[in-house]
């Protein structure tokens, strides 16, 4: 189905991706993106936007009566639509990864942070007990775990914010995937233990080559941990670029809102800018002419 | 200068560690302020800041008396509240208020939003609740028939828009804001911060706005008060405190500051410190 054949096989490739509630309003309007292997790519946009229905309709979770009404998600040569579901869940836990936003209650709070990183490993994916458990250790000592033995045998309320959210990239890596979705895994901490989870899924993601689709609401994370950048309003991509050239050149006058209502540290007495009311309407509009036009 | 309208000095706060409470007896105490001590100016929008822990949640409960400091003065227009009862503070209550993080959590979901904003005014006998209410509304950018709305029909930025005209109708002589941005959108946050800062101006408001997030507290604040685990590491005006940041645990925040500009180096300068429990 791929019209555009890229160089290198793009580990996802989404085309025309149209995900509504059932019976009723659009979430996501055509999307199209690729994130090539190795590559970093944000997803930003308001909320409601639709960003992190993206990363759920490629996982296959979108929430109960919501769901896919046109468009392919191909996760590395596969196209998901084609299989059946057991077999879309099953490729799907093999090659994609979900560090989610919030790390409290991602974790299940009963269990041992052990059996919630080897879980995956040995009940989806068929390997060893012993070998899932040295992954898991690996991977914890890799995320700066200092004691990781303990870390295993400890419950999710004895850690962190911080330390939880490591335990989860852990998890996430741990498979080898191809493909992580990121969902907002830092708006919940604190600037100094952002800029260290941010640095270990940099560091992470150059190692093992993962591509990575980055939900975030924030600028500057974008200018951080990205090379590619894909903007979104109420479902619709507005303008995708490669992130160095969308901050000093956005081209849509969206994308310049967003920008001009992030406060900048380095530009402190300049006023901020709320996204104007009259681009919102035209925006909205828009959609809607689009939406009629596909009818 | 008009005489400052809180004076904190010494102020400290211990609070029982249930964590570590043995089975039978006395829970140990913990120390979470530590003989704090800084000025709020009248009219002044001022900031506090610190990691999760360092005590910013707990100071600013002390400065609306939800909680009483263990030692130290809290000087509030010229006189100490810091250990005064309930009916003592009752009639203090009305210039001590309060704009929440979660807008959504902190209205009544099942009173309209005209009600929410009108009783307090109710509460403490004020004339025409209802039409005060109604003009705060406007205030805040939320003009007639949101009134009779119910906050979930509301955006984010219109509930906490809604949470501030509930404050800003009492007329107080101070509001503190707890992370009142850290839900939002840029868009939204914008526009929020904006209205504050109007606010303040208009009506001689004291506000300390407690933020993770220095870039909104930079773009926001006349002055800013660094916190460190429970005490004070870095005050005063916004720009001597960010153009010279005196303090390592000041520099550390502001390094970690992802700005929205290309920079390879920013990640070199992290020190990724092995995860502290």
């Amino acid at each position: 189905m791929s019209r555009q054949p890229t160089p290198a096989a793009p580990t996802l490739q989404v085309e025309g991706l149209s995900v509504a509630v059932r019976g009723g309003p659009a979430l996501l309007r055509a999307v199209s993106l690729t994130v090539q292997p190795g590559e970093v790519r944000a997803l930003v946009g308001e909320s409601g936007a639709g960003k992190s229905m993206i990363g759920k309709a490629v996982l296959g979770v979108l929430p109960r009566g919501i769901e896919q009404t046109a468009g392919s998600i191909r996760l590395q040569d596969t196209a998901l639509e084609t299989l059946r579901s057991a077999a879309r869940r099953q490729t799907v836990a093999a090659v994609a990864s979900l560090i989610p936003q919030d790390p409290l209650t991602a974790l299940n709070p009963s269990r041992r942070i052990g059996g919630q990183i080897t879980d995956r490993l040995v009940r989806r994916l068929g390997w060893g007990a012993g070998d899932a458990q040295r992954r898991a250790l690996e991977l914890l000592d890799r995320v700066s775990i200092r004691d990781p033995e303990r870390v295993m045998a400890a419950y999710p309320h004895e850690l962190s914010g911080g330390m939880r959210q490591r335990v989860l990239i852990a998890a996430a890596f741990a498979p080898r995937p191809s493909l992580i979705v990121a969902d907002e895994p830092t708006t919940a901490l604190d600037v100094t233990v952002q800029k260290q989870i941010l640095t270990l899924i940099r560091e992470l993601q150059a190692e093992t080559g993962t591509a990575v689709l980055f939900v975030t609401h924030d600028m500057g994370v974008v200018a951080k941990i990205s090379q590619t950048v894909t903007v979104l309003f109420d479902g619709k991509v507005m303008e995708e670029a490669p992130t160095a050239q969308l901050l000093a050149r956005p081209s849509h006058p969206y994308t310049r809102a967003l920008i001009a209502a992030t406060p900048r540290y380095t530009h402190p007495h300049e006023p901020l800018r709320p996204v104007p009311d009259e681009l919102v309407a035209r925006l909205h509009q828009e959609v809607a002419q689009d939406d009629a036009g596909f009818r | 200068m008009t005489e400052p309208l809180f004076q904190i000095s010494d102020l400290s706060l211990a609070l029982p560690d249930m964590a570590r409470k043995p089975l039978l007896g006395r829970a140990p105490r913990i120390e979470i302020l530590k003989q704090v001590s800084f000025e709020l100016a009248q009219g002044a929008i001022t900031g506090i800041v610190g990691e999760s822990g360092s005590g910013k949640t707990t100071l600013g409960r002390v400065l609306v008396r939800l909680l009483a400091p263990t030692a130290g003065r809290v000087m509030f227009k010229g006189r100490d509240i810091g250990q005064l009862d309930e009916a003592a503070l009752k009639p203090l209550r009305r210039d001590l208020q309060m704009i929440f993080q979660d807008p959504l959590s902190s209205l009544n979901p099942r009173h309209t939003v005209g009600r929410i904003v009108a009783t307090p005014l109710e509460r403490y006998g004020v004339d025409k609740a209802r039409r005060r209410a109604q003009e705060a509304l406007e205030r805040v950018g939320l003009p007639g028939a949101f009134a009779k709305r119910y906050p979930h029909e509301l955006s984010g930025g219109q509930r906490q828009r809604v949470g501030i005209a509930r404050a800003v109708a009492l007329e107080p002589a101070f509001i503190l804001a707890d992370e009142v941005v850290s839900g939002l959108d840029v868009s939204s946050q914008a526009r929020v911060l904006a209205l504050l800062k109007e606010l303040a101006a208009d009506m001689n408001l004291t506000i300390a706005f407690i933020s993770h997030d220095l870039s909104v507290i930079r773009s926001l604040c006349d002055a800013v008060v660094v916190l460190d685990r429970g005490a004070i590491v870095e005050a005063g005006p916004c720009g001597q405190v960010f153009d010279a940041p005196q303090s390592l645990v000041t520099r550390q925040l502001i390094d970690a500051i992802p700005l929205p500009e290309i920079d390879d180096s920013w990640f070199d300068k992290a020190a990724v410190a092995g995860g502290a429990c």
